[in-house]
């Protein structure tokens, strides 16, 4: 971008302002530097997952602090004061049902974005570190989605946790530790829903914005990998810069799910079941959609019992993230096209397909609870 | 052969379904966002209610391209319903010129980056109408063998599980076997209507190759072509118009948008409020008067009755002593319980 | 290869200007090209295919210098300078500065010892700067997670209402509680009852009096394997749902939980399911005009060995 030498007629205000700051701050170049990243083989539509998951964050932050302004995290008022703001408050149904679409929509992107880091191999050297740290912010996007089902303390919202907080009991050791923290005391009660407040309202946002920091931060020092096929040539003629190519994109998308979470919020509503209650009734417990392939799992019988419960609940899954984790150490082949790895490949499809198999199953299984 | 032209063999060689896919999935995806624009303010407006098959509807629209014409079909030709509302048609109808739109976008792209070749002059509005008859015709078969397999294979999959080696497998391993087992089937059962599906819109699409001429050039310089056309000749304009549609969807979504939640729980609804009809004074105030007047005259004509009795009857008064004085209170009674009534 | 800037130019035969300008490959991130200012007929951007060696302080030239002055003139306006993009990885690569631009270190910095003994100090300073409030803020976070056992008798009802013997009969009750700040409330509770037969008390105690514990291990009741009641927590041992008393196509009339479908007989022993243990049976007194009492006690969830947690 040639910086043209200033001509006969005076600078605009706005051009003085302008420069006003660069001469301070180093703007130009700061601007330069952060949007002209040139991305080989040109802007992607693949690569659109994690801006639009930074959008999704800021706008369940935004709905999420216009949600604070009327509700009230103790057990006698949470209940009223969510209906409150679904049946009486303007808008509300609609800001509330898009925070709870957005965390919907927030896991699927989570889903998509590792995939696509998945499928390109770009967790490998030298990104490592980002696939890391990606690992860590998606364990706390589950984080969120957990501890803010809690909140409307409706019977779904206070069944879902206590059944998910007794799993977590199961690990040996610090399982008791872990759990009785967690709820406040030995049950779940008012201690419960002011430690998930506090836990899904400061801790983990600020851990997620440092996290996020981080991720970017680590992305931007390693550089875009790019696509895993493509002739040099391809590659240097298709090059454009991060600003405005790949950002124009990137808005696109978030615009598609930006309108996707209000359709949403149009077809399904938040709508609390009763108040909890100490008994379940006739209520079946279940947890979030995304965690209900675990649910499933749990109902096997090669995981019942006490030890079966830990390890198909903690062990398995934790073995999993462990593994996930390992990945970069373990595969060290520098081949990226996804089409010449055929393990990473085979398993990335047996991974999701189990997933997707046990979601329905515990979809259908909802009706032999009787 | 002219300059530039680099193996016809390459092109052929690109196969009929690798050929739909690409086209299709970018077209799909491109016209989406606006698609997805309205059918948000048809949903704020009440005018569609999707019932549970959001996939189905969500599946049906992004591929309207294909399907516009076979939804209508299935909906009553097959009886299959992705929702309600009248909002659903508009919205497929306004999916024909988005749909048009992007399948030009898309093809100059991909015929210029790919298949080096000139696309064709209207090129949107041919391969739309030939990919619309397509999934006009091929959708309801597809969604007939599919659809039957599926419940076959459904059905299969229960009985399996009737016999007597399988009855003891518990509840949870065993929908998960029998989700496996019929899922599996229904999946490659789709995946082949659908690749048959693609092979015949690739075979449009090739129709449509054969037509276009090829293109000199380097490789650099077919990619700005297909890149610079996306600019805009009159900037100013466009951006302009962009943004005025934008603000007055926006304004309307505002307007239609419920204040309070379309899905009340039981403990909050709104009670029915029966307005009461407006009391209007000046026209109670004519209607009485009107039996007032109606009730004088009746009172007029029973005295003139009496008084014609009266001298009737003076000729029979020594019968008839007590009849006169019960009809002249009779007469006077209506009079005072109407005018109670306002 | 990597020419210094500054560094002279020769070409095959004579010496034709010095290097001004470098230019990289943003992808392979290597020196590309070369821009030499001849000496007063401007500037020429040369491959580095033309370059046959690079030293410090000069660059020669496979090729003659009347090919280096057919190439066209330099175009700077096609560029753009390393601050104006943002390449990854870029100063690792790059090594064509002929020289090193330096600031002087302060004299305090010079000692080494000093510098080590700050270092150290730092460390130790913020390392115990956090850990005075490291205890406390335990201790703060821990307060409600250990609570003392609830031991008081309960009235829930009267036995009058079990009308057949070892059917499982609910018994609902308000327990009154009082958590933290939160002014007394009332919770919903429910157990179920069974009047049992002696084939049934005898699975449920097994020939032994039933006995029930404090925090601290101390016994605070037996239950006497004589009396026919059993009170049965209300709470599944696998994860605390509420359970039922339902009857199922094949093992008849039993108590079923909706949650994870464990299943488990009038003495409260497991028939199918994900329940590590049986039942928990709470203490309970009947006097002799059939009114129930119980010492509501909840037990962990989903372990084999029963641990009361209230």
């Amino acid at each position: 971008m040639q910086q043209s030498s200033s001509t006969s007629t005076q600078p605009t205000a706005l051009e003085k302002v302008i420069s006003f700051i660069d001469e301070r701050v180093g703007l130009k170049t700061l601007q330069a530097k952060m949007l002209n990243e040139p991305v080989p083989g040109g802007s992607r539509w693949a690569y659109i997952f994690g801006s639009i998951l930074l959008f999704i964050f800021i706008m369940q932050a935004v709905t999420g602090i216009l949600l604070m302004f009327y509700y009230v995290p103790t057990a006698d008022h949470a209940y009223a004061s969510t209906q409150y703001i679904i049946h009486d408050v303007d808008y509300g149904w609609f800001l509330l049902s898009y925070h709870f679409w957005g965390s919907t929509a927030m896991v699927v992107c989570v889903f998509a974005h590792m995939s696509q880091v998945f499928l390109w191999g770009a967790y490998k050297k030298p990104r490592e570190l980002i696939w890391l740290v990606g690992l860590a912010l998606f364990g706390l996007v589950m984080g969120f989605g957990f501890t803010g089902y809690l909140l409307p303390w409706d019977q779904r919202a206070y069944w879902a946790t206590t059944v998910g907080v007794e799993i977590m009991d199961k690990t040996p050791i610090v399982g008791d530790f872990m759990a009785r923290f967690l709820k406040g005391g030995p049950t779940p009660g008012q201690m419960t829903l002011s430690r998930f407040f506090v836990i899904h309202v400061m801790i983990l946002p600020a851990t997620l914005m440092g996290l996020a920091g981080l991720h970017l931060f680590l992305f931007r020092k390693a550089g875009a990998a790019g696509p895993f096929r493509g002739s040099v040539e391809e590659l240097k003629v298709k090059t454009d810069y991060f600003f405005p190519r790949q950002v124009w994109k990137d808005i696109v998308g978030m615009v598609t799910v930006f309108l996707a979470i209000c359709a949403m919020a149009f077809w399904e509503p938040v709508v609390l079941l009763e108040e909890a209650t100490p008994d379940p009734g006739d209520y079946h417990p279940e947890p979030e959609w995304y965690f209900l392939f675990l649910f499933q799992m749990l109902r096997l019988k090669i995981f019942a019992g006490e030890f079966g419960q830990f390890l198909g609940a903690v062990a398995l899954p934790g073995a999993f993230m462990a593994f996930l984790a390992a990945l970069p150490f373990i595969d060290r082949d520098p081949e990226r096209n996804i089409f010449k790895r055929p393990i990473a490949l085979i398993g990335w499809i047996v991974v999701m397909a189990t997933i997707l198999i046990f979601t329905v199953s515990s979809i259908i299984n909802r009706e032999f609870l009787d | 052969m002219p300059a530039g032209y680099d193996g016809m063999t390459e092109q052929e060689a690109l196969s009929p379904v690798k050929l739909a896919l690409q086209l299709l999935w970018f077209t799909f995806w491109t016209g989406f966002p606006i698609k997805l624009a309205f059918a948000l303010l048809f949903l704020a407006m009440g005018l569609i209610n999707f019932e549970a098959r959001i996939g189905l509807a969500f599946l049906m629209i992004l591929a309207s391209p294909v399907t516009v014409f076979a939804l209508p079909i299935l909906m009553i030709g097959l009886d299959s319903h992705i929702g309600e509302g009248v909002g659903i048609g508009l919205l497929f109808l306004l999916c024909i010129p988005i749909d048009i739109w992007a399948y030009g976008v898309v093809a100059k792209t991909y015929f210029l980056d790919r298949l080096r070749l000139e696309p064709p002059e209207g090129i949107g509005l041919s391969l739309w109408m030939k990919t619309a008859v397509v999934g006009a015709l091929y959708l309801p078969i597809l969604w007939l063998v599919v659809g039957f397999t599926t419940e076959t294979a459904i059905s299969f999959a229960h009985s399996l599980f009737e016999i007597d080696f399988l009855k003891g497998v518990p509840v949870a391993e065993r929908i998960g076997a029998q989700l496996v087992l019929w899922g599996t089937i229904a999946t490659v059962v789709l995946l082949v209507m659908l690749l048959v599906g693609l092979w015949l819109i690739g075979r449009v699409i090739q129709n449509a190759m054969k037509r276009a001429q090829p293109v000199s050039g380097s490789y650099q310089g077919r990619v700005m072509r297909w890149d610079l056309m996306r600019v805009p000749a009159d900037q100013g304009l466009m951006l302009t118009a962009f943004a005025g549609t934008g603000i007055v969807l926006s304004i309307l979504f505002w307007s239609a948008l419920p204040a309070t939640t379309p899905r009340p729980h039981d403990c909050c609804k709104k009670p029915e409020v029966k307005t009461q009809p407006p009391y209007k004074a000046i026209d109670a105030l004519n209607k009485d008067e009107k039996v007032i007047v109606q009730l004088t005259a009746q009172l007029e004509a029973l005295e003139k009755k009496k008084a014609e009795e009266e001298t009737q009857g003076k000729s029979k008064r020594k019968g008839n002593a007590g009849k006169e004085p019960a009809k002249a209170p009779s007469a006077s009674a209506p009079i005072q319980s109407e005018s109670k009534k306002p | 290869m990597q020419p210094k800037l500054k560094s002279k130019v020769r070409a095959a035969d004579r010496e034709i200007g010095e290097v001004t300008r470098v230019i990289m490959d943003p992808l392979s991130r290597e020196v590309s090209h070369i821009v030499v200012s001849l000496n007063g007929s401007g500037e020429r951007q040369v491959a580095m295919v033309h370059v046959q060696s690079v030293s410090d302080h000069l660059v020669e030239l496979r090729s003659a210098a009347s090919e280096i002055l057919a190439l066209p003139p330099f175009k700077r306006d096609d560029f753009v300078t390393i601050h104006e993009v943002e390449i990854a990885h870029l100063e690792e690569n790059i090594h064509v500065a002929p020289g090193e631009v330096l600031v002087p270190l302060p004299e305090l910095e010079k000692s080494v010892k000093r510098r080590t003994f700050f270092m150290n100090f730092t460390h130790a300073i913020g390392f115990l700067i956090g850990l005075p409030i490291a205890y406390p803020v335990l201790r703060y976070l821990m307060k409600p997670m250990y609570q003392p056992f609830d031991n008081r008798w309960l009235k829930i009802g009267n036995v009058g209402k079990i009308k057949q013997e070892d059917v499982g009969v609910q018994f609902k009750y308000r327990k009154q509680v009082k958590e933290a700040y939160l002014p007394e409330a009332d919770i919903e509770k429910n157990v179920w009852i069974l009047k049992a037969t002696s084939p049934v008390l005898e699975k449920v105690y097994q020939g032994k009096d039933m006995e029930f514990r404090d925090a601290d291990g101390k016994t605070v009741w037996l239950n006497k394997k004589e009396v026919p009641y059993i009170a049965f927590s209300g709470k599944c041992p696998h994860l605390g749902c509420g359970y039922k008393w339902r009857k199922h196509k094949l093992l008849g009339q039993v108590f079923l939980c909706p949650c994870h479908l464990s299943i488990y007989d009038a003495a409260g022993k497991v028939l199918d399911g994900p329940a590590p243990r049986p039942l928990d049976a709470l203490p309970i007194k009947v006097s002799a005009g059939g009114d129930v009492q119980i010492v509501d006690m909840e037990f962990k969830a989903g372990t084999k060995a029963q641990i009361r947690i209230v």
